[in-house]
């Protein structure tokens, strides 16, 4: 056990929990000395000095430190999805709560840093237990964060967050342990060893299947989904903002380790025609299902949050349906499509919060004209919720075309549809969202404003709606920036992915016919 | 200066009128004038070029986008596409000279127009099917934006009715170029890759259909046609003239070199539902186009039946065909700019109607001659006279037909006689109307200004020129018709 | 630019032509296969489609005809004062489209021309005529576009079967007979014999030329439209564009279908017969001055169609083919000179009775304006058909070829020119002769321009009447090459 080796590979997530004493510490001084709270502007330069640093420390990092212990995995895609939570962490914290929305700036801060903690070393990680530990440290943190505000809205959220999330936590649990009674091993890599010389008893399947509800619970996948409207609305933007992104973005993280590393060999196959029993199978109908509900239930939506609840219903169903196919690139692309959706969602969030703040509601006529009152706000809107809708040349179109054609490249094999009939309905109700989200664009671009005063938003609240467009803009264009090092990292992951049974040989055969 | 001009200008043209202050903004329509102008030059340069060097190697620009996925940017232009760009040139110069006059948020506009050129202009140029889909999809919102911010008649239904079909339709694209992708080894994009693997006959069954009809209903076919009346009748004149002249091409163009050559056996099992149809909508929109009261849905309903005249002849899978759905494309574009230009620029901006009974109170030939002897050439190369473009391309579909279906020419010559028909009838209540012989004076109009002259002239000189010398044209088309792409359709039986 | 200056850069505009075609007139020699000259260019060359343009002493015949009545409608409508700039375009770009239309060697370049000249006749009528003007111009307009796409589509069927539309291989395959074995083979699936096949091209054919001509009972569109249009235009009307008829059967009609003809002869001689007689019981019972010019019109280009379909019929008799067919050339220029002429002083008369032309609005000019109506009444005789006037050449050269060949149409013609003698000195004595009309008591004689317009037209209908060698030389050539074509024996 290299203990400085340990140390280093734990810099991050260390620098962060220091910050976040720290930051208490600073609260309860300076509200001893002032009575008054800390300013929120000082709070949020702290936390997003720490979480730089934490970015820093995992930069230095070197890659192939070994530091003898079985809970920490610093593989290639740890690393690059560390990178993504912190950005995306700092990105939350740059989006500035409502005036008098938070009475503790500094424990709300703490509390967030606490949540990147733990969705930090849930990243990290390919051992069962402490992904578990690590997913219920950033679990517990985010209820707090979303009944934050104190207002009955915000409570009704934290508590519904809370319940569900606690009952698939214990699902998750109980899965583990019904897993661990067949494999005896925490270990996702040797647990893929043992598949290999059997295959799955009926225990171990129930096993499985209630880890993959519990995760699907944190992805806001139907018939899972019920918090995700509530809590969306009701709770504080910054919150909302961390919960859309990072954990989504964390979510599908676990779910490609947990399945593509640990039960590759149990995937079956989702293929029309050539179905086999498997959590391939059960994905693609959760994806099914997850996608009409989500796109069917935001055609009715008036207010934005609770519209932006249901896309990420909807979106989970995409993700789902390029981890079913069970592949390598498949996965790797529905790596990159979370990241970007999480930035457009983020992005759409913030533009929601400023105008919510503005006008007072966040339903769809309180965008009404914001062409003419902040045209930058208005087409970082547009940006976003193209991204969401899949329009070039945003990065949400090429997310969405690179998943469904590995999807269907992985799987279509000797001949069968594969996963034509998933790739289908996702095309389709990909086309029904835009839907909805042109009834958004038509009020900020084709109405006329109420009142023509520009929307008052901070430095950091502005930069919190940039950074995002751009990346937004930027991956549209460039995919490769992120796609490539995915692709490569998932490559270089030891035990990822089922070993190639089926690829070019096969069809060779096709192009003789 | 290479095709590429075609592209760089249109987009940078966009990114100038958007950066402009809002002090500027008179100068956003000079940029965009600059912006088509050049590239309708590049796209000029690029056929002389051609037509001089037939054999050499066409231009090509490739390098590698998302290597994981065999994604390519690759753009190419053979003479097929080259003819394609010239038209989206010219269609662009007409479609900012008849919006000169735009008042309301003239940057947002013109930003919006040049970005939809743009995008068409990428369609034409690319080779790889990802790029194809993403020049195919950007052009979905500005559309969308054109129409609902300043079109007219019930726009904002219009331009959802529209929006929605183009993003259902490229769906189905989307779908079936992703069966094609990965059918074929998930290796390449690239339209050539895929187009030279053979694809087992029960795939390209389902799959052609299902690509065919995403890119067939963006080109109006019959009955997916509802939404091109109602959207450009809705659409502001230069959206109308885009949407009419080179967006439904796009359509066109997709089915000819994307769906047809994948898939070529599906496209032979398919192919006499695809003529049926297309002969159903030639006629149809001939027929409700005799029955309209107002100007502009007797255009919108003409572009519906011209464009099922492109299909038939794609259906006809022989070289005459394609030649003359290929040579359509080009004269209807040119056509429909001019008649969308005139009934909605030179004739809405002045009397505010375009119903027939109440253009009748205008004596519009007496007040508007320019207009009216427009108009008029615009009608008589709509209805396929001699010595316009119309009737080269008409009859090079009916030999085609005549090869291929030799039974659809009769229903071809009712659709095209019904076209006469209501190509004069229009012309006559909306530019000659008879008017009691004591009825009070018209009252005067503005006349045709600068702007408005030289579009008219623009378009009804290359719909001259090409119906009086097709040559160069159809040189340039049957260079791109030459490409391994159409040779497993040309040499069906 | 105003009207005057319009009309005037016009008329100036149009001398180019009668220059160029008077200069190409003047040839030394006429070379071996008659061409005087030739333009070429491709069009769809895989297609056998070109742009074929030549001049032979037939065509140059109809280009003089035509630059000489664009020029005297030219005149007579600065006279009349009509004009501005859109009218002289559209006047301009209509004698160019003629041109094309008398001198094309292959269909595409005759259709094009042929479809080209629609738009500016309906314009000229349709936006300068009068009260009636709409109706006629859209009946004149639909009726050739009906009649053209018959065309369109009998030479479309050539094309599929023979594969080319050049009128000079066509009528070479013709003269092989090879015509009707190709269309039969091509359109085997119909299960018609090429006759059959060559036959209902043959009809398709006539009838865009018949409702040109026009032949009844397509003729239906002309006496509005002549009556409708103002009289510069309609002297156009009357001189060209109903010699596009004439010029397409002799040109495509004869040289092409001899192997139908015959069998189609007593059909079209019927309806040939019927508008002569119809043209002439018609202009009898109209009391519109213009109506019945229209009318005798029908009447002459009656002959014509005549003579053609009567050179058609048979296939013996050369001299008599010679006659008929040289005859109705002759009778296309002289008639389009003549009622030119008529038209013109029917527009004088209407502009000084301030627009009224019918026969009881006018009386006893003779006594008020002399040379007008002396002139006039040389017109008028020319077209009855005084000899030592141009008319009678024409219809004495059709009437000797009829005769020889098909005589009982002779014979009920002869009918027709009797009734033409009845009516057109109905109108002189109506018009010049009897009492002084109120209406015209104060009316002036002829005006110097007016003087220098009628002086050369009746000099051109006066001296091709005393001496016709003048024009016969031209045609000569031309008619022994068609009847040595046709294989037409003595």
């Amino acid at each position: 056990m290299n203990y400085s080796a340990l140390f280093i590979q734990l810099l991050p997530e260390a620098v962060l929990v220091i910050t976040a004493l720290l930051l208490l510490g600073v609260a309860v001084a300076i509200e001893a000395k002032t009575q008054r709270p800390m300013p929120i502007d000082l709070t949020i330069v702290i936390s997003a000095m720490g979480i730089a640093a934490a970015c820093a420390a995992l930069c230095y990092c070197p890659a192939n430190l070994e530091s003898g212990t079985t809970l920490l995995a610093m593989d290639p895609l740890a690393r690059i999805f560390k990178a993504v939570v912190l950005m995306l962490g700092l990105l939350a914290v740059l989006l500035p709560p409502a005036r008098n929305e938070i009475k503790q700036p500094g424990e709300f801060h703490a509390l967030l840093l606490f949540a990147l903690t733990g969705l930090l070393l849930t990243v990290g990680t390919v051992n069962l237990l402490f992904l578990f530990v690590a997913l219920e440290l950033a679990s517990l943190s985010l209820y707090l964060l979303a009944g934050f505000s104190r207002s009955a809205k915000a409570a009704e959220a934290a508590l519904k967050y809370f319940l569900f999330g606690g009952v698939s936590a214990a699902f998750f649990l109980f899965g583990l342990s019904l897993i661990y009674g067949f494999c005896h091993t925490l270990m996702l890599p040797d647990i893929a060893a043992k598949l290999a010389t059997g295959p799955l008893p009926a225990y171990a399947v129930v096993g499985l299947v209630m880890g993959v509800v519990g995760l699907g619970f944190k992805l806001a996948a139907a018939p899972f989904h019920y918090w995700a409207p509530d809590v969306y609305e009701g709770a504080p933007a910054t919150s909302v903002g961390l919960i859309a992104a990072a954990s989504k973005a964390v979510g599908v993280l676990v779910l490609v380790r947990l399945l593509l590393t640990g039960f590759a060999l149990a995937g079956g196959s989702a293929a029309w025609g050539a179905m086999q029993p498997g959590w391939s199978l059960w994905l693609g109908v959760l994806a099914a299902v997850s996608m009409v509900f989500g796109n069917v239930l935001a055609l009715a939506q008036t207010s934005m949050r609770r519209l932006l609840a249901y896309s990420a219903v909807a979106n989970t169903g995409y993700l789902l349906v390029a981890l079913a196919a069970n592949g390598t690139m498949a996965a790797g692309s529905a790596l990159f499509y979370v990241v970007v959706y999480g930035l457009a969602t983020f992005g759409a969030l913030a533009v929601t919060a400023a105008v919510e703040r503005d006008r007072g509601d966040d339903s769809l006529g309180s965008f009404a004209g914001l062409v003419h009152r902040s045209p930058l706000q208005a087409l970082a809107l547009l940006v976003f919720l193209t991204s969401l809708a899949g329009i070039p040349p945003l990065a949400g179109f090429v997310g969405k075309f690179v998943m469904f054609s590995a999807a269907m490249a992985e799987t279509t094999t000797h001949g069968t549809p594969g996963l034509t009939w998933l790739v289908g309905l996702a095309a389709i109700m990909s086309a029904i969202s835009l839907y909805y989200y042109l009834m958004v664009l038509k009020q900020a671009f084709v109405r006329e404003a109420a009142d023509p005063a520009p929307v008052a938003m901070s430095t950091s609240h502005r930069l919190a709606v940039l950074v995002p467009a751009v990346l937004v803009v930027g991956l549209g264009l460039f995919p490769a920036l992120l796609l490539s090092p995915l692709a490569a990292a998932l490559k270089a992951t030891p035990g990822l992915g089922k070993q190639p049974t089926q690829s070019p040989p096969c069809n060779r055969q096709l192009r003789t016919n | 200066m290479t095709p590429a001009w075609t592209l760089i200008s249109a987009f940078a043209g966009a990114l100038l009128v958007l950066l402009l202050p809002a002090r500027a903004a008179g100068l956003a329509r000079v940029i965009a004038l600059a912006a088509s102008i050049i590239g309708a030059v590049a796209a000029a340069a690029a056929c002389l070029t051609k037509l001089q060097r037939l054999d050499a190697p066409a231009w090509s620009f490739d390098k590698p986008w998302i290597p994981e996925l065999g994604i390519r940017f690759h753009l190419a232009a053979d003479g097929l596409s080259l003819t394609l760009l010239l038209l989206t040139g010219l269609v662009a110069i007409a479609g900012v000279l008849f919006s000169w006059n735009v008042e309301t948020r003239p940057r947002a506009f013109f930003a919006f127009f040049m970005t939809i050129i743009g995008g068409v202009y990428g369609v034409f140029l690319s080779r790889d099917g990802f790029l194809l889909f993403v020049f195919y999809e950007i052009v979905i919102l500005p559309k969308y934006m054109l129409i609902a911010i300043w079109g007219s008649t019930n726009r904002e239904y219009g331009a959802m009715k529209l929006t929605l079909y183009s993003i259902g339709s490229s769906a189905l694209i989307l779908i079936g170029l992703i069966v094609a992708y990965a059918a074929s080894g998930g290796t390449s994009f690239d339209l050539n890759d895929l187009a030279s693997f053979k694809y087992a006959p029960a795939l390209q069954y389902w799959a052609f259909p299902i690509l065919f009809l995403g890119f067939a209903v963006l080109a109006g076919m019959w009955p997916f046609h509802t939404w091109a009346p109602t959207g450009h009748v809705a659409a502001p004149t230069a959206a109308s003239m885009l949407l009419a002249g080179v967006v439904m091409k796009l359509g066109a163009y997709g089915a000819l070199c994307v769906a047809m050559p994948l898939f070529p056996q599906g496209f032979v099992e398919w192919r006499l539902v695809i003529a049926g149809l297309a002969v159903i909508g030639l006629i149809y929109g001939a027929l409700t186009a005799l029955q309209q009261k107002d100007l502009k849905f007797v255009i919108g309903y003409s572009s519906v039946s011209h464009m099922g005249l492109i299909l038939l002849g794609l259906a006809t899978a022989t070289h005459w065909g394609l030649r003359g759905a290929v040579l359509q494309m080009i004269s209807h574009g040119i056509i429909a700019g001019l008649l969308f230009g005139i009934a909605g620029r030179v004739v809405y901006a002045r009397t505010h109607t375009r119903d027939f009974s109440a253009l009748r109170e205008f004596d519009l030939w007496r007040t508007l001659p320019g207009a009216a002897v427009a108009f008029t050439v615009a009608t008589a190369a709509s209805m396929g006279l001699p010595g316009f473009s119309g009737f080269v391309a008409e009859v090079a579909v009916v030999i085609g037909v005549w090869h291929s279906y030799p039974w659809l020419l009769l229903p071809v010559a009712v659709g095209l006689i019904v076209t006469g028909a209501f190509s004069l009838r229009a012309m006559h209540r909306a530019f000659f109307p008879e008017r009691h012989a004591l009825a009070a004076p018209a009252p005067p109009l503005p006349p045709l200004t600068w702007p408005e002259i030289s579009a008219i002239a623009l378009l009804s000189i290359f719909s001259l020129a090409i119906g009086i010398y097709p040559l160069p044209w159809v040189t340039l088309i049957d260079d791109g018709l030459r490409s391994p792409l159409f040779q497993s359709i040309l040499s069906l039986p | 630019m105003g009207k005057s200056c319009a009309n005037r850069f016009a008329i100036i505009w149009a001398l180019v032509p009668l220059a160029l075609v008077v200069g190409m007139g003047t040839h030394r020699a006429l070379p071996a296969d008659g061409i005087l000259a030739h333009w070429q260019s491709m069009w769809l060359p895989d297609a056998d489609i070109f742009l074929r343009f030549a001049v032979d002493g037939t065509s140059w015949l109809f280009l003089l005809l035509t630059s000489l009545v664009t020029l005297f409608a030219l005149a007579a409508t600065a006279k009349l004062g009509l004009g501005g700039r859109a009218y002289c375009a559209l006047v301009l770009v209509l004698e160019g489209m003629l041109f094309g239309v008398f001198t094309a060697r292959h269909f595409i370049p005759w259709f094009l021309c042929w479809e080209m000249t629609l738009i500016p006749s309906y314009l000229l009528i349709r936006l300068w005529g009068g009260p009636g003007a709409p109706r006629a111009a859209l009946r004149f307009f639909i009726m050739t576009l009906g009649g053209s796409v018959f065309m369109l589509l009998g030479f479309l069927a050539l094309q599929l079967s023979v594969g080319t539309m050049d009128f000079s291989k066509l009528a070479e395959l013709a003269s092989n007979k090879e015509l009707v074995p190709l269309l039969a083979k091509t359109f085997a699936s119909t299960g018609c014999t090429g006759q059959f096949l060559l036959g209902a091209v043959a009809v398709c054919v006539f009838l865009g030329l018949a409702v040109k001509l026009p032949v009844f009972p397509f003729h239906a569109w002309l006496p509005a439209a002549y009556a409708e249009a103002p009289t510069p235009v309609t002297m156009l009307l009357t001189g060209l564009l109903s010699k596009m008829g004439v010029y397409g059967l002799l040109r495509i009609l004869l040289p092409i279908f001899p192997e139908v003809l015959p069998a189609l002869a007593p059909t079209l001689m019927l309806l040939a017969v019927v508008t002569v007689l119809l043209g002439a019981v018609a202009a009898l019972a109209q009391r519109d001055l213009k109506r019945i010019l229209a009318y005798s019109s029908v009447n002459h280009l009656g002959y014509c169609a005549m003579a053609v379909v009567a050179a058609a019929a048979v296939q013996t008799d050369r001299s008599a083919h010679a006659a008929a067919i040289s005859g109705t050339i002759l009778q296309a220029f002289n008639h389009g000179i003549i009622a030119s002429t008529i038209f013109f002083c029917i527009g004088l008369m209407e502009q000084r009775s301030g627009g009224a032309r019918n026969l009881a609005d006018f009386g006893g000019l003779r006594a008020r304006a002399p040379i007008f109506c002396g002139l006039m009444g040389i017109a008028l005789f020319a077209s009855l058909g005084l000899p030592g006037l141009s008319g009678f050449v024409g219809e004495f050269l059709i009437f000797t070829g009829v005769f020889a060949l098909v005589p009982w149409a002779a014979a009920v013609a002869v009918i027709g020119l009797l009734l033409t003698a009845v009516f057109f000195l109905r109108l002189v004595r109506l018009v010049f002769h009897g009492p002084l009309h109120p209406a015209c008591a104060k009316w002036p004689d002829l005006t110097t321009g007016e003087r220098w317009l009628l002086g050369p037209a009746i000099a051109l209908i006066i001296i091709p009447g005393l001496c016709p060698q003048v024009l016969l030389h031209c045609l000569n050539a031309d008619t022994v090459r068609l009847l040595d074509l046709l294989h037409i024996l003595s």
